[in-house]
């Protein structure tokens, strides 16, 4: 159960097109989340990941296929599977401690108004938001807005977490403190998390695996790459880490072959990230795999059966 | 501390949207007083000379101009001095209400008060008297100076005229008997010359009309010391007729005097009733209750005040508020309902776009009729009663007039809210209601959490807009109704023509002005309340 704890089947999203056919926007989407993972979803923009993204939450209707989260077909949104958008979307009438009893309010209505407001101030302070509570939204600035979103997505102690590019409109300092945020807070309440982004080192810092999608229309998974670094996480080593520059050049390349001029349905590149045999790398290189498209059913390829037997 | 009481103040100037305020109160803490007295000059003293300007094209160039049956267009010091007297009828009223209630030492010692400034004003009034009929005396002398040139000069005109013609009239009939028989140019001509005299007999008498006019017109000139007579004679008189009332007030007709000699009816009858026997007991018996009841009406009566000014604009807030309420009442649910779901405001969109236009001087009348028929008698239905037993509102006594006012203030002012509310309501942010899908909030806490809160903003922008028609709209309403307000105060000067009504209805105008912009100004300041944005409402 816990390694097929969100499975995402088959996925189709098509809009009617009087023209002709139906526009299959994304077509086909597969992919199985390990309970307590970070799922990492890259691919250009336009390519789909925000409507795979609000299908999962239930935000965006879905043309056919499933949501299967924790043994259960989703219908529809709800808090459990909470998401932070690019934007904050914080409700500007309410405080931030407002706009997260919101929805502590509706996750444990059998709580006393003592135990909720606990809970919210326990977020907030996890958010490093202990000092601006009572502050509405307008006199926070982007990023402690955005920390004010994360907060109100986790208090609802959801089965599964979704960010929506949630950094995207942030300058890069704040970018990081929120990355250290979300990670941290992430490695104490073990959520699985699906985290859209077009940033390739933030992808390779935050996930487990990062999912690579194929460009619209028609969109797909295109390869799936495990990163196999431990967590927590300290940012300088990760970045210090002999792989990383492999990972991230893998990501890379299949970005530049995807390149919105590209033909989608081209065949997935090969992704051959050279690791260097060392002791260290060593213990790593058994889960340091990379999947195909085809293979998503099947055991991951480790790095030695591809770039080794090369 | 003084640094937060000036952010403070800053924060209230900002949220009334009174910015001219801003310079003084930086000025007051030293903060570059160059820049504040620049922008005390632009804010401030422009708009005033602007103002001083307004008003002396008012006075000196418009006045004069218009000329009416009623007098000239009032200057800006005649309405000041209306405005004047309109206050001072409204204190002396209020005075002799006081007085009626008074009682022991203070009433005493307030009558030899009155009595005192009654008997100094005697010789005051005997002057002013006095100045009136010298002021007479020398108009007359000035103007039958001015006149009896003009008038010498049309009995001459006339005179000779007469004359004149006699002698033509004489000439040419003479001349008639030598006209040869038949159609010859010598018959023509005479015809000519009757012609010629009878316009010149005209010529004669359009000149001796335009003398006679001129005349006409000095005799009906106003003297300004005539005038300024008068206005202080009436002044003083009417000062003597207060002083005569309030003596009477808090005489012999005060509450306290009709009190003592009701008590002594009272205490009259009972000696009667104790001492009478067999019938003439029953008759007696009766008095004593007749007088016990007048007794006890008596001790309740109050001073039959007339309506005043402040009170006239007193009920005309409470009027309008009244209709702005129930207009709103029914605005903002249907104005909701309608931004929810797009059946519902298909299905009234044609209610809206057919009242909308109709203007209040139709719903008026149908208002005041329905308004009466419910409540045929004020003084039994039992919803006048009630009102009238209100705290605060009671006073201002509720009658059909006023309910129609108020209603037709509504019909008028509830089309603004309601598209604003369907509009805010419809135009929720898609955002707002992701997060409201997410926590699979049910409808009607959508509703108040976030589709309300994110529509206030656009529903107080249309509940100012209802305030500000509102308020247009009462004024005609009352005119028509005499709903006892403002516009019935217009109506009541326009009929009365008196010599300062047309100045009284001129500072209804400002009246009415002031008011109007202090509404918008109370909604404004709802309206930035509840702006989560902090963005600044349009001025």
């Amino acid at each position: 159960m816990t390694d097929r704890y969100v499975e995402i089947v088959n996925l189709v999203k098509a809009y009617p097109n009087p023209l002709g056919d139906a526009i299959r926007v994304v077509d086909g989407f597969n992919l199985t989340v390990r309970k307590g993972e970070v799922i990492g979803v890259i691919g250009h923009s336009g390519c789909g990941k925000s409507t795979v993204l609000t299908m999962v939450a239930g935000l965006n209707d879905i043309t056919s296929g499933d949501v299967v989260v924790d043994g259960k077909v989703t219908d529809g949104p709800g808090p459990d599977r909470a998401v932070v958008f690019q934007a904050p979307c914080l409700l500007p009438w309410m405080t931030a401690f407002g706009n997260v009893m919101l929805g502590v309010k509706r996750v444990y209505p059998h709580g006393t108004k003592q135990q909720r407001k606990d809970i919210c101030e326990y977020y907030l302070s996890l958010v490093g938001l202990a000092d601006a509570m009572h502050k509405y939204p307008r006199e926070m600035s982007g990023g402690m807005q955005q920390r004010v979103g994360i907060a109100r997505a986790i208090a609802l102690k959801p089965k599964m977490l979704l960010l929506d590019e949630p950094f995207g409109r942030l300058d890069s300092l704040t970018r990081m403190d929120l990355q250290e945020v979300i990670l941290g807070i992430l490695d104490r309440e073990k959520i699985t998390t699906m985290v859209i982004t077009h940033d390739v080192d933030e992808a390779v810092y935050m996930s487990d695996r990062i999912c690579m999608m194929t460009n619209g229309p028609r969109a797909r998974v295109g390869q799936v790459l495990e990163i196999p670094f431990e967590r927590p996480r300290i940012r300088r080593e990760v970045l210090e880490h002999e792989l990383y520059y492999d990972l991230r050049g893998c990501l890379i390349d299949f970005l530049e072959k995807f390149d919105k001029h590209k033909h989608p349905d081209e065949n997935a590149p090969d992704c051959k990230p050279e690791p260097e045999p060392s002791s260290e790398a060593g213990s790593l290189a058994p889960s340091f795999g990379v999947y195909t498209d085809d293979a998503l059913s099947g055991s991951p390829l480790t790095l030695a059966e591809i770039g080794g037997g090369a | 501390m003084l640094k937060n009481l000036k952010l403070a103040l800053l924060k209230a100037i900002d949220l009334t949207a009174l910015g001219f305020l801003e310079p003084y109160v930086r000025l007051a803490y030293g903060e570059e007083p160059e820049k504040q007295l620049r922008k005390i000059g632009q804010f401030t003293l422009i708009p005033l000379l602007v103002i001083l300007a307004g008003l002396a094209v008012w006075g000196v160039l418009i006045s004069p101009m218009i000329k009416t049956k009623s007098g000239e267009l009032p200057s800006p010091g005649v309405v000041a001095s209306a405005a004047g007297s309109l206050h001072q009828f409204s204190v002396r009223e209020g005075n002799k209400e006081k007085a009626y209630v008074a009682t022991g030492e203070d009433r005493s010692a307030w009558l030899a008060d009155v009595e005192a400034e009654l008997e100094a004003i005697g010789p005051e009034v005997e002057a002013a008297d006095k100045a009136v009929q010298s002021a007479r005396a020398d108009e007359a002398e000035s103007k039958s100076e001015r006149i009896a040139p003009l008038q010498a000069r049309v009995d001459e005109l006339k005179d000779t005229m007469k004359a004149e013609r006699a002698a033509k009239q004489t000439a040419l009939k003479e001349h008639a008997a030598e006209l040869p028989a038949g159609d010859n140019p010598q018959r023509a001509a005479y015809l000519g010359e009757l012609a010629g005299l009878e316009k010149w007999v005209e010529l004669q008498e359009a000149e001796i009309d335009k003398i006679e006019d001129r005349i006409k017109l000095i005799r009906d000139e106003k003297d300004a010391a005539v005038m300024a007579a008068l206005a202080q004679q009436t002044a003083a008189a009417e000062r003597e007729q207060y002083l005569k009332k309030m003596a009477e007030q808090l005489g012999e007709d005060s509450r306290e005097a009709r009190v003592a000699d009701g008590q002594a009816k009272l205490d009259d009858a009972k000696a009667k009733f104790f001492s009478a026997e067999g019938a003439a007991a029953y008759n007696a018996a009766r008095k004593v209750i007749s007088a016990e009841e007048r007794l006890a009406k008596t001790e309740e009566s109050t001073y039959a005040k007339p309506a005043t000014l402040y009170f006239q604009i007193q009920r005309s807030i409470l009027c309008v508020f009244s209709g702005f309420f129930i207009g709103s009442a029914i605005a903002i649910p249907i104005g909701v309902l309608c931004g929810l779901s797009s059946t519902f405001m298909g299905a009234m969109t044609p209610f809206i776009a057919l009242f909308k236009p109709v203007s209040p001087i139709v719903w008026l009348p149908i208002a005041l009729i329905v308004a009466s028929a419910l409540i045929p008698d004020p003084d039994k239905h039992w919803l006048t009663q009630w009102m009238w037993e209100l705290p605060l509102i009671g006073q201002y006594k509720i009658n059909p007039a006023f309910l129609a006012s108020a209603v037709t203030v509504a019909l008028c002012s509830l089309w603004a809210t309601m598209v604003n509310t369907a509009l805010g309501v419809a135009s929720v942010d898609k955002d707002h209601l992701n997060v409201a899908k997410v926590l699979r909030l049910g409808f009607w806490s959508r509703l108040f959490k976030i589709v309300l809160p994110s529509s206030l903003p656009l529903v107080f922008a249309g509940l100012r807009i209802s305030l500000g028609v509102g308020w247009m709209v009462l004024i005609a309403a009352e005119l028509l109704s005499s709903s006892e307000g403002i516009g019935k105060f217009v109506w009541d000067q326009f009929n009365n023509g008196a010599s300062d009504s047309f100045a009284k209805m001129m500072v209804v105008v400002f009246i009415v002005g002031a008011i109007g912009l202090l509404l918008d100004r109370i909604m404004v300041v709802f309206q930035r309340l509840v702006s989560f944005e902090g963005s600044i409402a349009a001025v």
